[in-house]
């Protein structure tokens, strides 16, 4: 896998909707993740970082949150040109 | 500067709109997908299943420059909708572990093969040579009870096909089975004890018609983390939906259970048995079903523990002889069996409030109600879990829901073709394809006619299983042995004592063939490197009979070459003069001087494709080595086993187009539900209901008892051991623990326990510990908090770590029926390593 690329990927994550809103919260402490859309028991997010590896890394501690019922990835995107440009 | 923020804002708007595409939400206005965004990176894409469980994904691979750069769930895939759980997500980092296996290795001391010497690189040629040898020098010794193989559930449908092939009708062995005896076996044969017929009769369809789940022996958040989310789904957008979870200990799935069930290891056949009697004694059993679509049965009982014959369990169980006999009853009399579980009686010996209780079995009861059971190592591994298995059927069959949108009892599985290749290609030391067995003589005459050998070649006795492989390697009756994908030194029970020893035995010679040097690969005599996944052409069969195909994407590294092409090739080294009897080919003179290749490969069947037919888009290392189409001609001569028998396979070219077909395929139209009228094409009308596995039509419900666990704790070893899996990891943890990511979520395991118990032992959070069992021991960490929350007497240790291997300590007890191993239930003590 190339080194110095930049990751963009997207997931879905599935909540207890009563706790939504301590979800969301705990979402926002954790860098390079951004809250899209969330409703009821869908959290739309996106997770953005060097490499697979740290998205990876977020995408396990999310699915084990508290509240959280399962945390999939949908999409990625890897943004060789960036670094091109850099 | 600029303009990269703008990019990068719009990627991530992109990727979010994909997103809430999937989770079937409205887009916001801002997260429209961008065209344009992706196309620029010029990488090409192709669909394949995932390389890892049995549910079934399909994901979308990405190829730039001759490596796989990229995965995401595939939006077209019915299975999973787009939508990639953590270890899918990591799929494109399995083949480029650094620690890859690029040429064959042999053992040698001064420049030849020595079993105690050094590994040293070969060229295949070297490797064949000596194998074959190997092979025939057993074959004149011993005759070929002596030779063997253990496959796996991960082999594609084209590997377990010629391995069935190059095993039972080349070298006239049954001594093959595969991986999947450790994990769906007991399933597979309370497929065929209740109807005839394996596999499930309903599909992941049901998911969005259940009104409630039960999960027996299943921790699907973590271990199916896709088919959880369509649980969640449905249970969190309709209210009315109920989900009841029963296990020996707090899991992640348990989150979303409105019932939730600890239990008793072991006592969930008491539960089971107490479900019946609750429905039969509340009036209602679904009477016209039950008359019509259903006989009653009773078993054996006090059948054993699948020991070695000398323990002494075996030696004082009284119906070890014939374990899977049943006798004709009828309703009143099952009615009498199942009277003594009595909810108050249940509830002693399970530990379960008789509230939970009730709750549960109102769930079945209920006739306004449509369930979805689901399971899998909970009541597989069990010491009776084709029992486990058919309790449920029973429950399922009293009600009559079964066979319908939303009335599901419905195994799980999982490997990524415990299905597809170990089930329906039969690799099984008993089976062949389409459900026959080689013990019937009309089966292997069938198999003999389509696969054009001469008749009485088949052996007609079945062969070892999983466990008995290790055992009579050890005892020297089995010499030589050639394992694929699989890792079995560190997936085996009682590795210690029954598995190392037969390994390391001077008589015996063992190959693996595999992608890493796993603890079992380092353990052989001749390791041979394998290609994996999209480097070849394959097909997996998933849990809900969904058949699916793929193309080679990339070129496996250096040496490495596919399961199937080592099969293929290593038969050219025999000819049937050399393995066939005499008597056969006096009779059938034409066969003389062929290799096993001629034979059966190229039979005029498997090689009936030109090269022609492949898709020019793609390699194929195989074909090319071949010359010709070896998949497409396995696959349909393959296919013909089960077309017009109720396994219709699609034509093989379909496959290539389409995101898996759930067989049986009739005039192109896949099947959801089988066994009914309307929905199975082999229903004719009038008649309803048909589980026409059975001659008669009908379902077997089954009276059978609660009987204990082999072992179970004492004075001494006053613990339950519970073996399983993490979310992080995928079985031994061969490909996982070779994503640095993956390996740093969760590098070692530990041991979930009890924080009281804990203390009561004066052992802290993390405190490093030995677990020791009558066979062995193993070191690791104490974790009293965390994702598992273990009730008192019960610990939990995941088997994925190869340097705590957990199945030292583990029993070799199987259910005696499926021989498959309990892994969930030994005793074992926990002591401070300070």
């Amino acid at each position: 896998m190339p080194e110095g690329a930049h990751h963009i990927s997207s997931a879905v994550v599935t909540v207890s909707p009563a706790k939504l809103q301590d979800v969301l919260a705990e979402l926002s402490k954790l860098d390079g993740v951004e809250v899209h859309a969330a409703r009821d028991s869908k959290v739309v997010i996106v997770i953005e970082g060097p490499n697979t590896g740290v998205l990876g890394d977020r995408l396990t501690r999310i699915a084990l949150l508290d509240g959280v019922i399962t945390a999939n990835m949908v999409y990625e995107h890897i943004d060789k040109q960036e670094v091109a440009e850099t | 500067m600029n303009s990269q923020l703008t990019r990068r804002e719009m990627l991530k708007a992109q990727a979010a709109g994909i997103a809430a595409a999937a989770a079937g939400m409205t887009a916001p206005a801002v997260a429209q997908p961008v065209a344009g965004g992706v196309s620029a990176l010029e990488i090409k894409w192709s669909k394949a299943p995932c390389r890892f469980c049995g549910t079934g994904c399909g994901v979308m691979v990405g190829v730039k420059e001759g490596q796989v750069v990229a995965t995401h769930g595939d939006m077209q895939a019915e299975v999973n909708r787009g939508l990639n759980c953590v270890k899918g997500y990591f799929l494109s980092k399995i083949m480029y572990g650094a620690d890859r296996l690029t040429t064959p290795l042999l053992r040698k001391k001064n420049g030849v093969y020595d079993k105690d010497g050094e590994f040293e690189a070969v060229s295949w040629d070297e490797a064949f040579d000596v194998m074959a040898d190997k092979c025939k020098q057993v074959l004149r010794e011993k005759g070929p009870t002596a030779v063997g193989m253990f496959g796996s559930g991960q082999w594609t449908i084209f590997e377990g096909y010629a391995a069935t092939k190059l095993m039972r009708a080349g070298l006239r062995s049954n001594n093959l089975d595969p991986n999947a005896r450790h994990c769906m076996a007991s399933a597979a044969y309370a497929f065929m004890r209740t109807f005839g017929m394996d596999e499930p009769m309903g599909c992941y369809d049901d998911f969005e018609h259940a009104d409630a789940f039960v999960l027996w022996g299943s921790n699907m958040a973590e271990m199916h983390p896709i088919l959880w989310t369509r649980v969640a789904d449905r249970r969190l957008g309709h209210p009315h939906v109920r989900c009841a979870v029963l296990s020996t200990f707090t899991h992640r799935s348990m989150d979303l259970a409105d019932i939730p069930i600890i239990f008793r290891p072991g006592t969930d056949l008491a539960i089971l048995n107490y479900i019946a009697n609750h429905i039969i004694t509340t009036g209602r059993v679904h009477e016209d079903f039950v008359r019509n679509h259903t006989v009653f049965v009773k078993g054996a009982t006090d059948i054993g523990y699948g020991l070695r014959p000398e323990h002494p369990l075996e030696q004082k169980a009284t119906g070890a002889g014939d374990p899977g006999k049943t006798e004709p009853i009828d309703f009143d009399a099952f009615k009498r069996f199942v009277s003594e579980y009595t909810l108050d009686k249940v509830a002693k010996l399970s530990g379960v409030e008789p509230d939970f209780l009730e709750e549960l079995a109102e769930l079945y009861a209920d006739p306004a109600k449509k369930v979805m059971s689901l399971w899998t190592m909970g009541f597989n591994q069990h010491v009776r879990g084709v029992w486990a298995n058919q309790m449920l059927y029973n429950v399922h069959l009293l009600t009559g829901k079964i066979s319908e949108p939303g009335n599901s009892p419905f195994s799980l599985t999982g490997q990524p073709s415990a299905c597809g290749t170990a089930r329906e290609v039969g690799t099984f030391a008993h089976r062949l394809p389409a459900d026959m067995t080689v013990t019937n003589p009309e089966h292997r005459a069938h198999a003999e006619d389509i696969w054009k050998v001469p008749h009485g070649l088949i052996p007609d006795q079945p062969g070892y299983h999983a466990v008995l492989q290790d055992r009579m390697l050890k005892d020297g009756r089995l010499n030589w042995y050639w394992i694929q994908v699989n890792n079995n030194l560190q997936a085996a029970p009682n590795t210690g004592n029954e598995t190392y020893p037969g390994y390391r035995n001077p008589d015996n010679f063992v190959v693996v063939s595999d992608a890493y040097p796993t603890v079992t690969a380092v353990n052989a005599d001749l390791i041979l490197p394998a290609a994996m996944w999209v480097e070849k052409e394959g097909a997996y069969g998933n849990a809900e009979r969904r058949t699916h195909v793929w193309h080679q994407l990339v070129q496996a590294p250096g040496e490495a070459r596919s399961d199937l092409w080592q099969l293929v090739e290593f038969s050219k080294r025999f000819t049937t003069d050399e393995v066939w009897p005499a008597e056969i080919l006096e009779a059938n003179p034409g066969y003389r001087g062929k290799t096993l290749f001629d034979v059966l490969f190229q039979n005029g069947n498997v090689d009936q494709f030109p090269l022609t037919e492949i898709n020019a888009e793609f390699e194929n290392q195989e074909a090319k080595d071949f010359g010709f189409y070896l998949q497409k001609g396995l696959f349909e001569e393959y296919a013909r086993f089960g077309r017009g028998h109720g396994h219709d396979l699609a034509p093989y070219d379909t496959y290539h187009e389409v995101r898996g077909l759930r067989w049986p395929v009739v005039d192109g139209q896949e099947t959801r539900w089988r066994y009914r009228e309307g929905l199975d094409p082999y229903v004719k009308p009038g008649e309803g209901v048909k589980f026409y596995g059975n001659p008669d039509g009908k379902a077997r419900i089954i009276a059978v008892p609660y009987e204990p666990p082999a072992e179970s704790p004492d004075g001494e070893y006053d613990l339950w051991l519970v073996t399983g899996r993490v979310l992080e990891h995928w079985h031994s943890g061969s490909m996982t623990m070779r994503v640095p990511e993956l390996y740093r979520a969760f590098p070692a395991a530990v041991c979930f326990m009890n924080a009281d118990d804990a203390r009561k032992r004066g052992l802290n959070q993390g405190a490093e510990v030995k677990i020791v069992s009558r066979r062995g021991e193993i070191r690791t960490r104490i974790e009293t908090r965390g994702r598992n929350r273990m009730p008192k007497g019960v610990i939990f240790v995941p088997w994925f770590d190869a340097s705590e291997l957990i199945n030292k300590t583990t029993l070799d007890a199987t259910d005696p029926i499926s021989k498959q191993t309990d892994f969930k239930k030994c005793a074992v003590k926990v002591i401070s390593a300070a």
